[in-house]
């Protein structure tokens, strides 16, 4: 999962983007406007943590625009918490809504709530034949045994679990699961996709010659 | 009793009060102006009859044009002994058959022996005190012209002096049928009176009403307004009326009690939304480190991060403060006499290091002027807009500074070579929690140092301003009373 977070203030920047990570997000940053609505342009985010007033362009303008060309989840931040302002967020296109100060743990859950929701699922559960995934705990079960699984290693069960049925190319894959400043080498993914065939059975990835991967 | 407390009853009863009082009045002196009328009536009907009376006791007689005194002496009235001759049988008949009904006449010598009376005469009349006839002045006749009440009747009493004969005469008359008119005239204003009073009550009642009526419709208003409901404004109808312009300062001052609400509120909120990002940063902080075991590093990042957002709320706090007091007009200004532009060559140098850092150049044209004020809170002010000079300058820009007096003013003007203030923004720099730049990167700058600048330079009496050229410069503009 790959989200990008627009916020003017470093310190704060800092902390969500470290935390995010930890929770096993490729995260991008931006701290002004303009290169906000850059990124959010150029890339398929699973998500986009977006603070309402920054320098340049201010957060309405970006969603406003973001949302003639892409439908990527957008979580506002903001000071405000009058009605209007919300409604307004609503209105113009956010999918959630999250008033300062927040708790880290508010973030996660409404992220987790407006990428479940982007990808049709109404759970944190999904079941594929002997694997049940949590999104929420982001555990892994085979056969009611948890699995260990790395951060990057749950992210791409995930992942494919989300677009179930669906061929997940190499590219799509490496701009969700790794973020601008990791160099993206090639057999990287194949490491990874290896070591989840080892713990969770080889038939539950199945490669597309070609084209990608998939889970059925 | 509630009755009595209220305005409309009290009018009420005071108008009723009063209009009775002028209508009994009225009522008394129409009845004693009717009585004396009807007084002076009987009384000149009483010198009628004395006059008949007087030509049946002294028939006139014809003289040659002499005077008075050349005439021969009168002729003793015939039939009367003693010298006095009245003529009994002619004065009954006149008082009997004249039908001049209800008068009576009573005749006595001047030494108060009856000499003759009318049989309808009341049987109680005294004589009248005796006289001296010699107190009379020579060739007057009559004396003593008493008009008494004697009853229900009105006697006339007169004394006369004749040649031979002095005598009083006494003429009454019953005035039953003047009494009865005048208790009958009295009952008639009564009534009219009564009808007055209730038709006056009752218009004064309407009047008191109407008159009333704005009072309640602004203590209505004032109820919804002290209920919370502060957009609730007066109707006013009638704005010359004294009420209708007790309403418009009423509404005017609620207006502006709704405008200094909605700024409190607006500024609340701004104060709460300037600490929500410190606060932000604070909890995302400690919760990412608290998340797993950090090594030493990064707890001291956070401690810093921390320590940074902390900081900028205490920034927050004390401007928020100082505007508060400012506000509040506490006396928080020493006022002291001192050299301004020691202060500003002070402030100046305070600053020199961050013009260094920036490469701007501060020029600075200070003429020395004594000035009265609180130097501390004026250095605040110029160290605050030279900051801001440096801070929105070019590199390698100037900042000017200028000290002169004028009318009485001291004048204080601090120019930069900035990037200048958009025509949208600069009637609008000095608000509270204005941003031009709508960043929040400038060190916890709050948007709060023009509106402190502001208050402490109108609290010292004086006037801030600004203009701006976009590209070329910003200037301050500071005017204090010397």
């Amino acid at each position: 999962m790959r989200i990008l977070i627009v916020e003017d203030e470093p310190d704060l920047l800092a902390s969500l983007a470290q935390a995010l990570r930890e929770e096993g997000y490729a995260v991008d940053t931006a701290d002004n406007g303009d290169d906000g609505l850059f990124n959010a342009e150029g890339t398929d985010y699973d998500a986009i943590v977006l603070d309402v007033m920054l320098p340049g362009i201010d957060g309405w303008e970006i969603l406003k625009r973001l949302r003639e060309t892409k439908k990527t989840p957008v979580l506002m931040l903001t000071a405000r918490d009058q009605t209007r302002d919300r409604v307004r967020g609503l209105d113009t296109g956010a999918d959630d809504y999250v008033v300062k100060p927040f708790d880290l743990e508010e973030i996660f859950a409404r992220l987790r709530a407006i990428i479940r929701r982007s990808a049709n699922k109404t759970t944190n559960e999904i079941e594929i034949g002997d694997v049940k995934i949590d999104t929420a705990a982001r555990n892994v079960f085979l056969k009611d045994k948890p699995v260990e699984l790395t951060a990057r290693e749950y992210s791409l069960v995930e992942f494919l679990a989300l677009h179930r049925g669906e061929v997940v190319t190499r590219t799509q894959l490496y701009e969700h699961l790794f973020d601008e400043n990791e160099s993206s080498l090639s057999n990287l993914l194949d490491v990874h996709v290896s070591n989840v065939r080892k713990k969770l059975g080889a038939e539950f990835i199945v490669t597309r010659r070609g084209h990608g991967y998939c889970i059925e | 009793m509630k009755i009595f407390k209220s305005i409309k009853w009290r009018l009420q009863i005071w108008y009723g009060i009063i209009l009775t009082f002028t209508i009994v009045a009225g009522i008394a002196a129409s009845y004693q102006m009717e009585r004396s009328r009807q007084l002076a009536s009987v009384d000149r009907t009483l010198h009628v009859q004395f006059q008949n009376l007087m030509n049946v006791l002294h028939p006139p007689r014809p003289h040659g044009g002499l005077p008075p005194e050349m005439q021969p002496p009168e002729e003793p009235m015939p039939g009367f002994p003693q010298e006095f001759r009245l003529p009994k049988e002619e004065v009954n008949s006149f008082f009997e058959n004249t039908g001049v009904v209800g008068y009576y006449y009573v005749i006595w010598s001047h030494d108060g022996k009856e000499l003759m009376r009318s049989t309808n005469a009341p049987t109680d009349l005294i004589a009248p005190n005796s006289w001296n006839p010699a107190q009379m002045s020579h060739g007057e006749s009559q004396a003593r012209d008493i008009l008494q009440k004697h009853g229900d009747n009105y006697e006339l009493i007169v004394s006369i002096r004749r040649e031979r004969q002095d005598y009083d005469i006494l003429i009454g008359h019953s005035i039953l049928s003047e009494l009865q008119e005048l208790r009958r005239y009295l009952i008639k204003q009564i009534v009219n009176g009564l009808i007055i009073l209730f038709a006056g009550l009752f218009v004064g009642h309407l009047l008191i009403s109407s008159a009333i009526r704005p009072i309640n419709s602004i203590s209505d208003a004032a109820v919804k307004i002290s209920a919370g409901d502060l957009a609730q404004r007066i109707s006013i109808a009638e704005t010359e009326s004294e009420l209708g312009q007790l309403a418009a300062v009423l509404n005017s001052t609620f207006a502006r009690l709704e405008t200094a609400f909605a700024q409190q509120k607006q500024f609340a909120s701004d104060a709460a939304h300037e600490l929500r990002t410190p606060v932000s940063v604070i909890l995302t902080q400690t919760q990412t480190a608290l998340n797993r075991e950090r090594d030493a590093a990064d707890y001291k990042q956070t401690v810093e991060a921390c320590q940074r957002a902390a900081r900028r709320m205490r920034k927050l706090i004390e401007s928020l403060l100082e505007l508060a007091r400012l506000d509040a007009g506490q006396e928080i200004l020493n006022r002291l006499n001192f050299d301004f532009s020691k202060t500003i060559s002070d402030c100046a140098e305070l600053v020199q290091p961050l013009a260094d850092e920036r490469n701007v150049k501060i020029i600075s044209e200070l003429s020395s002027l004594e000035i009265t004020g609180d130097p501390e809170r004026l250095a605040q002010v110029v160290t605050n807009l030279l900051t801001n000079a440096i801070q929105y300058n070019k590199a390698g820009g100037e900042v000017r500074v200028k000290l002169d007096s004028q009318n009485s003013l001291a004048i204080l003007k601090i120019s930069d070579t900035g990037t200048g203030i958009s025509p949208a923004d600069l009637p609008r720099v000095f608000e509270r929690f204005y941003r031009a730049d709508k960043s929040r990167t400038g060190g916890g700058n709050a948007g709060l140092g023009l509106s402190i600048c502001k208050a402490i330079v109108e609290a010292h009496g004086g006037t801030i301003e600004v203009s701006s050229e976009e590209n070329v410069g910003t200037t301050f503009t500071v005017r204090l009373p010397i």
